[in-house]
């Protein structure tokens, strides 16, 4: 990978050179996006390949035939009309998903905000515990406690005992995101509102949060990711079927004949991480914004 | 609302902290005190005081050491993959000219950042399957390189499996990491690399001299907390390996897990203080990276 990287770094000169039209495009400057190139590949041909067995018919999902011979669009039909538990665990998935995103966000606004605005004795103490979460693996040790928590609670096999968690999982990180964006904020701007005025919470709804907008996009996506892709709290928590959420009913079952013949899985697949590929789509100028506001800074 | 002291503006902590201590602190802390216990979650009897008991049972489990020389061998796969690839990927779309295409690659490459763990690890369980899988079906039946009897165990019992656990854990991380460095790269002053143009330097040492030590930071920031979470990693393990000790993925977290919510009476007091060990193990290797880094700066 040196010489590679020392090719590579031989190109920069060429890059900054304001672009000649009808110019040779240089042989380096191709080598460099051939390899950019295959690691995009390497990204997207596993999900394409998900993509395609899910409209396979099911002879050539089993004969080992990488094109099929023959295309079948109904899988996702019958994962819609023939498998109502699996509907029911895609129900879980979203409402677990939806209330935890809002629930984080909401919260992590209001301390990112204190934390990087508002006068806050022991803000620095906060900040330590923040930062400390993030080198200690918090949800391995938790999750025994948690478990006897949620016992207690009579939460287990409940998705309200699921959403409590999970809020947690990501707190500390979307904390110090908000913070970071926050704090991209000039402090006059604060000043100058609370010199108007205007209480506190006042300065967060009309003056900061609209400036916020990217880093909240941020937020919902990272919770998103978490919450609605969460494997070892929701095998923990709970047992019963319908409980389930729909991550660890496809990591439990392998797929095989009848039901769950793996087009069908492939299908469920699917209709699992597209809700996020498609949000992240349409919001990626809020996304990459928000990571370069400040996200990637703690 | 008390201006001067601004213990009034703790309301908006409140929530965070309400969280915190019931989901986070205290089950910690009880998994802590419990660790001391011999709490069995499936016995009748009341759990006694014994002591460090736990701790020193740990200590000389053959299993528990196991788990922790599988743990620190996949770190050892994967940290320089999720340090090193990334870092060369970002360097590389740092350089593209062309905005649009510059942006459509860091598109691409985070793809798989939005799409949850579970769903990778089960994404990746299939391609690696032995019968039905792509990989095997690819070797086997397009190149021809395996027939059905000698062709590649990718995960299982198997040496190949930490190795495919940690590429699929670097291929989750991809884009992710890119982004951290491409921030880093933003945040150079190109009047460092017209300095050193000037000075006469040579492109390969102005990335060895000015690109590498500007991005020394956030390397070491991504060293140490990459290392947590592959120290910790258990959701691949058990999806992608399962439940069986004779597997490479069944570490020390796996363990803890197996023990507390499968095995026999479901021993959580001793699972708890596997947890506690490994998680200390850990951090004092975290201690002693922030240690050696921080001399460094």
């Amino acid at each position: 990978m040196t010489s590679a990287e020392s090719s590579l770094a031989n190109t920069r000169s060429g890059s900054r050179v304001p672009p000649k039209r009808r110019k040779r495009i240089p042989a380096r400057t191709v080598v460099m996006h051939a390899i950019i190139i295959f690691f995009c590949l390497l990204v997207l041909v596993p999900l394409l390949w998900v993509l395609l067995t899910s409209v396979k018919s099911l002879r050539d999902a089993y004969t080992g035939k990488l094109w099929p011979e023959v295309f079948d669009f109904t899988h996702y039909t019958y994962v819609f009309q023939k498998m109502p538990s699996v509907l029911r665990n895609f129900a879980n998935s979203i409402i677990v998903t939806v209330a935890t995103v809002i629930v984080t966000t909401v919260i992590a606004i209001l301390a990112g905000y204190a934390l990087a605005h508002l006068r806050l004795p022991g803000a620095a103490v906060v900040g330590a515990v923040l930062l400390g979460t993030l080198f200690f693996p918090t949800r391995l040790v938790s999750i025994i406690g948690i478990f006897q928590i949620q016992r207690h609670l009579g939460l287990i096999d409940t998705l309200p005992g699921l959403i409590l968690p999970y809020i947690t999982l990501n707190l500390a990180l979307s904390i110090m995101i908000m913070r970071g964006i926050f704090q991209q904020v000039s402090p006059e701007l604060v000043d100058a509102a609370r010199v108007d005025g205007a209480s506190s919470w006042r300065t967060l709804i009309q003056i900061m949060l609209p400036l916020a907008a990217n880093g909240v996009v941020v937020l919902g996506i990272v919770n998103f990711v978490t919450a609605w892709g969460e494997f070892l709290l929701a095998y923990t928590l709970t047992n019963d079927r319908f409980t389930r959420t729909f991550p660890v009913v496809l990591a439990t079952t392998f797929g095989g004949f009848g039901e769950w013949a793996f087009p069908r899985v492939a299908a469920m697949y699917i209709m699992a991480i597209l809700p996020g590929i498609l949000a992240f789509t349409f919001l990626q100028r809020w996304y990459m914004k928000g990571l370069q506001e400040g996200a990637l800074k703690f | 609302m008390a201006r001067t002291r601004g213990w009034g503006n703790w309301i908006y902590l409140l929530p965070a902290a309400l969280f915190f201590f019931m989901y986070m602190a205290y089950p910690i802390l009880r998994s802590m005190w419990m660790s001391f216990t011999n709490y069995q979650y499936l016995s009748t009897e009341p759990a006694q005081f014994v002591g460090l008991q736990n701790f020193a049972n740990a200590l000389n489990d053959p299993l528990f050491h196991l788990g922790l020389l599988r743990a620190a061998t996949f770190t050892a796969i994967f940290l320089p993959g999720v340090i090193f690839i990334p870092l060369f990927v970002a360097i590389l779309v740092d350089r593209v000219g062309n905005q649009r295409l510059a942006t459509v690659y860091r598109l691409i490459l985070l793809i798989p950042a939005v799409i949850p763990a579970a769903m990778i690890f089960v994404l990746w369980r299939w391609l690696y399957d032995f019968e039905i899988g792509p990989i095997n079906t690819i070797l086997r039946d397009y190149l021809h390189l395996f027939n059905s009897f000698n062709a590649p165990q990718w995960v299982g019992v198997s040496p190949l499996a930490l190795p495919a656990v940690a590429f699929v854990e670097i291929w989750w991380g991809l884009g992710y990491h890119t982004m951290f460095f491409l921030a880093g790269l933003a945040s150079i002053p190109r009047e460092l690399f017209e300095a050193a143009r000037v000075d006469g330097a040579s492109e390969w040492q102005m990335f060895w001299h000015v690109t590498l030590p500007r991005l020394q930071p956030i390397m070491l920031i991504l060293v140490i907390l990459r290392f947590g979470s592959a120290m910790a990693v258990i959701d691949d393990f058990i999806i992608m390996g399962g439940f069986n000790r004779a597997l490479p993925t069944y570490t020390w977290t796996v363990y803890m897990w197996h023990m507390a919510f499968q095995l026999g009476t479901w021993p959580q007091g001793y699972a708890s203080a596997v947890g506690w060990l490994g998680a200390g193990a850990m951090l004092i290797v975290v201690a002693i990276m922030m240690y050696v880094f921080r001399n460094r700066d």
